[in-house]
């Protein structure tokens, strides 16, 4: 089949609240190894876009699908779409990576513990194996010696790369980043932006909600413009960046690059 | 006045005994009291209003009303109903101790399921999210995250709930109970020496709430310790095993 290049596949997603439709209709597709930067104004529903696929943000309608796998929904309450299987749900969300803006680190969990929770209570992973695997990320994002530190001990650029971390302990399929450094100080946002560059050089998937439009020049293979709920334009960087079809879009770069 | 010290020296082993009896209904109902409030908090902060109506009554009648009361309505209510005396519920219902430990249980539970429900309802909404994210099922989120976040939460202010209780239980003493307060009335009505032995009484409540503050202060230094914690300097950055 030739779906099985692809990774992940938004169809038709649609979300309100209340009367404020922030998605119109939003489709996309990434294919295994793709890097898809969501680009946008605030207010452009890129957030709420990335939160449906996971469902932390139930859609109106829409489908969702992963490496093939379609996540059924059934109408819920408030006109909004919810998951038929609570086991499913729960199997596809292990699958995907989630970062968040602000972090969202457990913080009575120690920084080892944290990344050894979900392995150990969602894949069903021994400790030891998850610790050896933990101790592994931990060195590859730079803060082995934080193992035993407590979240609120740590930076937030050193915060964030553990969440990395712990989000790449389930060896995700696809990777979302809602944001990830615009919760930091200017001079951290560069160490965070540095592990997923590696990531991204890596191959895995993934989506990135940003304002970091350097970084998303550099590492997107697509980049996706939102406006009002809708996609106003996609393609490769340099068609989005350097000669974009929409005024919108030209307008946007102009007054950010 | 003349101070009695004879009085004291001669009956204090009987006020350790009630204080004893004091310690034990404390305890006993507060192990209850966390056991029956874990669930009703958990029932009243669901969203479903069918789950969530009963707690609420629960906590609304026992807070609402004066521990004595309940006391009351347990101990001289129970005995109304033929149909409770003739159950086998009766040997227990009859006895001041049950009744006093039912009493202060449900109304402890009340207040902490009340404690608790705050706690839970103080977590950032973000680390549920972290953990709906990973694909945690209810169970899971509750037993691994919203429990001991929301425990450590409520540490502070459940102590002060204890603190309380052990000073309310002193209303055992009016249902026929021997406990510190029961054993002070007791004695002073043979030897007519009220402040001698109230004052013997309140020094022995006021030793026994320093153990509980003392109790509390240690657990919290252990189960918050995140928020206390300091790493170790380590000014050449060599990794620590």
């Amino acid at each position: 089949m030739s779906d099985s290049s692809i990774a992940l596949e938004l169809v038709d997603i649609h979300k309100s609240y209340g009367n404020l439709e922030v998605l119109k209709g939003v489709s996309l597709q990434a294919k295994d190894g793709d890097v898809i930067s969501i680009l946008g104004s605030s207010g452009s529903g890129k957030s709420t876009l990335l939160r449906c696929i996971n469902l932390l943000e139930k859609p109106a309608s829409g489908r969702v699908v992963i490496s093939g796998e379609e996540l059924l929904l059934k109408p819920g309450k408030n006109d909004e779409l919810e998951a038929a299987n609570r086991k499913q749900l729960e199997s596809m969300r292990s699958r995907i990576g989630f970062v968040f803006q602000n972090f969202n680190l457990w913080p009575h969990k120690t920084i080892l513990n944290n990344i050894i929770e979900a392995p150990m209570q969602v894949l069903g992973h021994s400790k030891e194996q998850a610790v050896k695997r933990a101790e592994t990320l931990l060195k590859k994002v730079g803060l082995y010696e934080k193992k035993d530190a407590y979240p609120g001990n740590l930076s937030g650029g050193q915060q964030q790369r553990i969440a990395i971390a712990r989000a790449l302990a389930m060896d995700p399929q696809v990777l979302l980043f809602d944001e990830p450094t615009s919760a930091l100080d200017p001079e951290l946002v560069n160490e965070v932006l540095s592990v997923m560059r590696e990531l991204a050089e890596e191959g895995r998937t993934m989506l990135i909600v940003t304002h970091e439009m350097r970084f998303a020049r550099e590492v997107s293979s697509q980049v996706v413009f939102l406006h009002q709920g809708q996609i106003e334009e996609i393609g490769p960087p340099e068609q989005v960046f350097d000669n974009p079809k929409s005024q919108r879009v030209r307008d946007f770069m102009s007054s950010h690059v | 006045m003349s101070w009695d010290w004879d009085v004291i020296i001669k009956y204090y082993p009987k006020l350790l005994d009630g204080a004893l009896l004091t310690l034990e209904l404390v305890l006993i109902s507060g192990f209850i009291g966390v056991a029956l409030a874990v669930p009703t908090a958990l029932a009243r902060v669901s969203p479903n209003r069918l789950i969530s109506t009963l707690p609420f009554c629960f906590i609304y009648f026992f807070r609402g009303t004066p521990l004595l009361i309940q006391i009351f309505l347990i101990y001289y209510g129970a005995s109304q109903f033929e149909a409770i005396r003739e159950s086998s519920l009766w040997p227990i219902l009859k006895e001041p101790y049950w009744c006093a430990i039912i009493a202060f249980s449900l109304n402890t539970a009340a207040y902490s399921a009340e404690l608790f429900r705050g706690a839970i309802q103080a977590i950032p909404r973000g680390e549920l999210e972290a953990a709906d994210a990973f694909g945690m099922s209810w169970f899971k989120k509750t037993r691994r995250i919203v429990l001991p976040r929301a425990f450590g939460i409520a540490l502070p202010g459940y102590g002060n709930e204890v603190v309380l209780m052990l000073k309310s239980s002193a209303l055992a003493s009016t249902i026929t109970l021997l406990d510190l307060t029961g054993m002070a009335r007791t004695i002073q009505a043979r030897t007519y020496t009220p402040v001698e032995l109230f004052t013997a009484a309140g020094v022995i409540y006021l030793v026994m709430a320093a153990l509980v503050i003392g109790l509390f202060r240690m657990m919290e230094s252990y189960f918050n310790r995140y928020q206390y914690y300091k790493p170790p300097i380590d000014p050449l950055g060599v990794e620590k095993q």
